[in-house]
């Protein structure tokens, strides 16, 4: 059976991505088997979560991105969220104590470049405002639950990003007026 | 060292136009300013589509009076004048697809080759009165949707495998690409945006804008939908919902079929072959074993599949995707297909004559309007019963049923388009068309037909280097005084 050839060659630069992708992916895999392994032979504290977080962190971030909704707030949203959640894991294994006072104010750092990245491009950032109202519910209710049962020493910064949520909410709100409500809809639409 | 001035080639072309001429095309583009209000980076580029048709036209000898009456900016409409609005929930079908990112491919072979300029143009113009087409896919908290995105949609020169996965994570990016190559223009697209039809009527009328602009004297076309006609409803419509749910609700699920034994490659798809047939000799055939075309190559599909299967034992299974729209006829471009699976022994994949009367009886059965509700009907319940269930819990669950059920329950498939309709005008430019599935998962080779100008297009997307299927396939078709002519892509692993 004689096959003539009517297709392009491929390119091979994106193959080579492809397989280096791949290879990345199996080091990491590899490496998320090895170093609990050693943490469990070795003992101690457990720094292992800390690495598997990082790896996931990696994966998720660098290697393999989302393959939907991938923009600048939602990149930079998934990165806080990771960040946030590595603190905790360094505060709950390695130096306990500190993370319900760092965690709000990377929140409400958050929740600043976050509006920046918006408001700098409300245009074509409205289309990913799902993201954002995301951060802004979590943020709200992580700051009402801080406030209702996290100590003294945490307040001010749970009271500010508390405040901060609504405010970008309210500015969201009134800068897109009606077209909040169509992107709400879309969102949010069960169809 | 001369410092020359570097020129847009445009501009000197400009000046070299007498004053009237030069005054038209000022309020030429006078005009399309009106017409035109995208960002200044997208409205640069349309502009220079305009330039670049201009400056091919007139290379041709074209007056500039003709030409600009072939690239009339009254085909822009207002598409890209105005902000966008719409925004189009997913049809039932393609709420399953987003999560296994499926995709398809349609070309048209001309006989000539393709002038780039005019494909851009042709889009240009053509994208508008498929406003479905014109959207961005993202993600909503229950499902996704299609936003639309106005923006310059271009063409590209074909330079890698084909069906590549299409990038639809960011901001305006689009659910479909529009290629060229030699002679042919393809047109790839995500499942979510259109079944096999749709796609088709997309690519008939870029098809036709296109030979239009090469200066084709286009006729009367029913087959073809007029670019400066207004969209309706009905073009766009989520037809699943219109259909009345009536029956019991069943055929999403079956035991696992045998797969061709073939290791599977890396690159998805890695190898596209298409047999080139004379679509009479082809009906001859399948006439002669008392059957149709599609229950024909069903036929020789198991008995190929039989060479490439080294299990004794157990089941292979072909699925066939059914149009719904032959059943509730409606103009939509969005999914309305649903498909069943013809199941046999491989002990009993032997004898033609045998084969043919159980596919056919099976295909009766199994793709009637009866088991096609039944199927809709599930389709619909399942959709009722995840709509209040957040998007990040139903992806992996999605995308782990269809990766371990949907596609172990086939060895392979088989699409049949029919026989394309085009208007005589353009007919006599067409030499003939093909129609790639995006491969499955597992499945080895995913096959398709469709038959126009009196050739038939068989098309095997290869998951694996193993050549057993086709070569069978080859053998059993020459066999019955079919002659194939193979064309394809080479083998992109390695």
């Amino acid at each position: 059976m004689k096959v003539d050839i009517t297709y392009p060659p491929v390119e091979k630069r994106r193959q080579r991505k492809k397989k280096l992708i791949r290879a990345a992916g199996w080091l990491m895999l590899l490496a998320a088997v090895v170093c609990p392994v050693v943490n469990l032979a070795v003992g101690g504290k457990a720094w292992s979560l800390i690495v598997l977080m990082g790896l996931y962190m990696t994966w998720t971030l660098v290697l393999s991105p989302d393959l939907v909704e991938y923009n600048r707030i939602s990149q930079f949203i998934k990165l806080l969220l990771c960040s946030c959640i590595m603190l905790i894991i360094i505060e709950l294994v390695i130096v306990p104590g500190w993370a319900l006072f760092v965690v709000p104010i990377v929140g409400f750092c958050g929740l600043i470049v976050c509006a920046a990245l918006f408001f700098s491009d409300m245009v074509k950032q409205k289309q990913n405002m799902l993201p954002m109202l995301n951060l802004i519910f979590f943020s709200a209710l992580g700051s009402a639950a801080g406030l209702l049962w996290g100590g003294e020493a945490v307040r001010w910064p749970l009271a500010v990003m508390g405040i901060l949520s609504l405010a970008l909410l309210i500015a969201c709100i009134a800068a897109l007026g009606k077209d909040f409500l169509k992107e709400f809809q879309k969102r949010f639409h069960t169809k | 060292m001369k410092i020359s001035t570097i020129i847009n080639p445009f501009d000197g072309y400009i000046s070299s136009l007498p004053g009237e001429e030069s005054a038209r095309l000022k309020e030429f583009f006078a005009d399309f300013e009106r017409h035109c209000d995208l960002p200044w980076r997208e409205k640069r580029k349309l502009k220079e589509d305009f330039e670049k048709a201009i400056m091919y036209y007139s290379s041709r000898g074209l007056s500039l009076e003709s030409s600009l009456e072939l690239l009339d900016t009254r085909n822009l409409g207002g598409f890209y004048a105005r902000p966008p609005v719409l925004w189009f929930p997913l049809d039932d079908a393609a709420k399953i697809y987003p999560l296994s990112m499926e995709r398809g491919r349609m070309s048209v072979y001309l006989k000539e080759p393709v002038v780039p300029e005019m494909l851009q143009m042709a889009l240009d113009f053509t994208i508008r009165r498929f406003p479905s087409f014109a959207t961005t896919l993202k993600k909503g908290f229950f499902w996704h949707y299609l936003d639309t995105t106005k923006r310059r949609f271009p063409v590209s020169r074909e330079s890698d495998i084909p069906c590549r996965p299409l990038k639809v994570s960011q901001s305006g990016s689009l659910a479909f690409r529009v290629l060229y190559w030699n002679n042919r223009i393809s047109l790839e697209f995500f499942h979510v945006l259109t079944d096999g039809t749709g796609g088709m009527t997309f690519l008939k009328v870029l098809t036709g804008e296109y030979l239009r602009l090469m200066g084709a004297v286009a006729g009367p076309s029913p087959e073809l939908w007029d670019i400066n006609a207004t969209p309706s409803p009905e073009e766009f419509e989520n037809a699943f919902v219109r259909v009345e749910q009536k029956g019991a609700a069943s055929g999403f699920m079956d035991k696992s079929a045998l797969q061709m034994n073939g290791r599977l490659a890396e690159q998805r798809p890695c190898c596209i072959l298409h047999f080139k047939m004379d679509a009479a000799r082809l009906y001859e055939a399948a006439k002669k074993h008392g059957a149709t075309v599609t229950v024909y190559l069903t036929a020789l599909m198991f008995l190929a599949g039989r060479a490439a299967i080294d299990e004794l034992q157990g089941e292979q299974s072909i699925q066939i995707p059914i149009n719904m729209r032959k059943f509730y006829p409606t103009k939509t471009v969005r999914n309305f297909s649903l498909y069943c699976g013809i199941r046999l022994p491989i002990e009993e994949t032997e004898d033609m004559g045998q084969l043919i009367g159980e596919i056919q009886r099976q295909l009766e059965q199994k793709g009637s309007r009866e088991a096609m509700d039944s199927m809709l009907t599930a389709t619909e319940r399942l959709v009722n019963v995840l709509k209040f269930v957040p998007l990040v819990v139903k992806q992996p669950a999605a995308r782990l049923i269809y990766g371990f059920l949907g596609d172990k329950i086939f060895t392979t498939t088989l699409s049949n388009m029919g026989v394309v309709q085009l208007p005589e005008w353009m007919a006599e430019h067409v030499d003939c068309m093909d129609f790639v599935l995006g491969t499955a998962i597992s499945n080895r080779a995913s096959c398709s037909l469709v038959t126009v100008n009196g050739r038939a297009m068989f098309t095997i997307a290869k998951l694996t280097a193993d050549p057993s299927f086709e070569e069978k396939l080859y053998e059993l078709l020459e066999a019955d005084g079919v002659n194939v002519k193979v064309e394809g892509s080479g083998f992109y692993e390695g």
